[in-house]
């Protein structure tokens, strides 16, 4: 079976400045896949070459076809909604604005999906942090994608939002079949909830099985010595760890 | 104004003149126009491109006044280019877009000042420019007008959805298969048309109120996009109106009434939203944003 995701040499730079250095690797379906690393390490950068929002040298495939081929297959919810949290926008309204035919899609099915259906008529700005990715999570499956990008979607939300967050992208994981690729700081909820990760500082320091490229080792040389790691209690490996806070 | 018995209203009256029939469509034109716009000015926070590109205007209008050519189509002419130059500026250059409208802005402005001063005598047309004169609207003025606003209003109602979803996040816009860049300067070129076409009511100084006015007006009363969209676009016909009857019967310049009459409204709508905000806090029944309409 081809694989869902692939990149190859994807090379990004700003002003000159090389932001990501020949990334390369795949992603099979029905996968959630985590990305990590410190601050400034390209994380968000590589997201967003991939869906074609930063310009980038280098090949993405998705479905075996250019991005723009299969974009309504496509699920984004960024890191953040930068939107004047004072304009009177509701949930449902916001939703409507991607559907070029809105009764025709299923607009309650993805709220309850979310568990926001009871917020249809509250004003976007009125939302919680936690409400509000909860929204932006339901407006990426309105098309019902087959791959869902997920950018820190939990940054500023409490442990337990972030909890319920991550069951919810499971479920849909495991439900409907949808690959997941996030990036994430909170090594845990990584931990707990991928089956694979991508570890990158610039340039790609380990990919593979979450359980077998998320070593001490490999943490140590993202996060350097402040990194406070300690051995995983559930984790039968020796050597395989998670830094806390 | 109440008429007594026996007298007759003077509104039928100054609705059978010509002048003032064309006042009156072409203010209920343009206010609906501007303050639709005025919806996604505010959300991309343009408002100061909007003052900018009204102001350069005049630069436009000048070259129509010294060229004998119409001074509207000259002004339309260069306020399109100028919003397609800050445009191109601001995706080519390192300067932020403030900088880039504020130089074009005052450059526009000065070399209209100059241009109008090479012409000998009393310039009564820049006092009509800067300040506008909707009583002064000559036929072919409405004309042009009313097929402008037709054709702009049908753009974006037919892309709302995709104005407003960029307006509100570019990146979002992008993943909906939405063309970022060629909407942005469809907006800017339509924006610089609508304020250009504007300037014939309120003058360069004072055109971009009726962009802003409305729209803020009806944020303060609205709980959902819907009645916002039709509360702005209310509230901008009322205050043309209003603005345009009162500054008759009080002898005023009616660019000046419209907008203090905006401003009136925006004030009253404020402290209504304000004691409405405070008296659900004293109740204990909710937050100030529960004081909007459905």
């Amino acid at each position: 079976m081809p694989p869902v995701l692939e990149v190859k040499d994807l090379t990004v730079r700003f002003n000159g400045n090389l932001a990501l250095d020949r990334i390369s690797f795949t992603i099979e379906k029905e996968a959630i896949i985590a990305v990590i690393g410190p601050n400034g390490s390209g994380k968000t950068t590589l997201l967003k070459a991939i869906l074609g929002l930063v310009p980038c040298q280098g090949q993405v495939r998705l479905f075996s076809r250019p991005l723009r081929q299969v974009l309504p297959q496509v699920g984004y919810v960024p890191q953040r909604f930068a939107f004047d949290s004072s304009f009177p926008l509701t949930v449902e309204e916001f939703i409507n604005l991607t559907c070029r035919t809105p009764e025709k899609l299923p607009l309650h099915g993805v709220l309850d999906e979310v568990g926001m259906t009871e917020f249809k008529g509250k004003l976007i700005g009125e939302l919680s942090g936690g409400q509000l990715q909860r929204v932006l999570l339901a407006h990426a499956l309105l098309h019902r994608p087959r791959i869902l990008f997920l950018d820190e979607a939990t940054s500023g939300i409490d442990i337990e939002g972030q909890s319920d967050f991550y069951s919810t992208i499971q479920r849909l994981n495991r439900e409907h079949g949808v690959t997941v690729m996030m990036v994430s700081h909170e090594i845990s909820m990584v931990y707990k909830f991928t089956d694979r990760i991508i570890c990158l500082n610039r340039d790609l320091v380990s990919h593979g099985e979450t359980r077998i490229a998320l070593t001490a080792e490999v943490l140590k040389k993202l996060y350097g010595d402040n990194a406070d790691l300690k051995s995983h209690d559930h984790d039968a490996h020796a050597g395989h760890a998670e830094p806390h806070a | 104004m109440t008429p007594t018995p026996g007298m007759r209203s003077p509104m039928p009256d100054l609705l059978l003149l010509p002048f003032m029939q064309r006042a009156i469509l072409a203010g209920l034109v343009l206010g609906l126009l501007l303050s639709y716009l005025g919806i996604f000015v505010t959300l991309r926070k343009m408002a100061f491109f909007s003052d900018g590109i009204a102001h350069a205007a005049l630069a436009g209008a000048a070259i129509g006044l010294l060229t004998r050519f119409s001074p509207l189509l000259s002004a339309l002419a260069f306020s399109m280019l100028l919003a397609a130059l800050v445009y191109w500026l601001e995706k080519k250059s390192s300067l932020s877009s403030d900088a880039i409208i504020g130089i074009m802005f005052t450059s526009g402005m000065a070399l209209g000042v100059v241009l109008i001063s090479l012409r000998p005598g009393y310039q009564p047309e820049l006092i009509s420019y800067l300040f506008g004169n909707i009583l002064a609207i000559r036929r072919v003025d409405l004309a042009l007008i009313i097929v402008l606003a037709a054709v702009i209003l049908a753009f974006i109602f037919s892309h709302k959805r995709k104005l407003t979803l960029l307006a509100l996040d570019r990146e979002m816009a992008c993943m909906a298969g939405i063309n970022p860049d060629l909407y942005e300067l469809l907006l800017y070129i339509m924006l610089s048309c609508a304020l250009v076409l504007g300037i014939r009511i309120l003058g360069v100084i004072l055109v971009s109120a009726i962009l802003i006015i409305p729209v803020s007006t009806a944020r303060l009363l609205s709980r959902s996009f819907k009645t916002l969209t039709w509360l702005t676009v209310l509230i901008a016909e009322f205050t043309v109106m209003a603005g345009l009857v009162l500054s008759y019967f009080l002898d005023l310049p009616t660019g000046a009434v419209i907008v203090l009459t905006g401003s009136t409204i925006f004030s009253l709508a404020f402290l209504a939203a304000a004691l409405r905000k405070r008296s659900l806090r004293l109740a204990g029944g909710g937050h100030g944003k529960q004081g909007r309409s459905e």
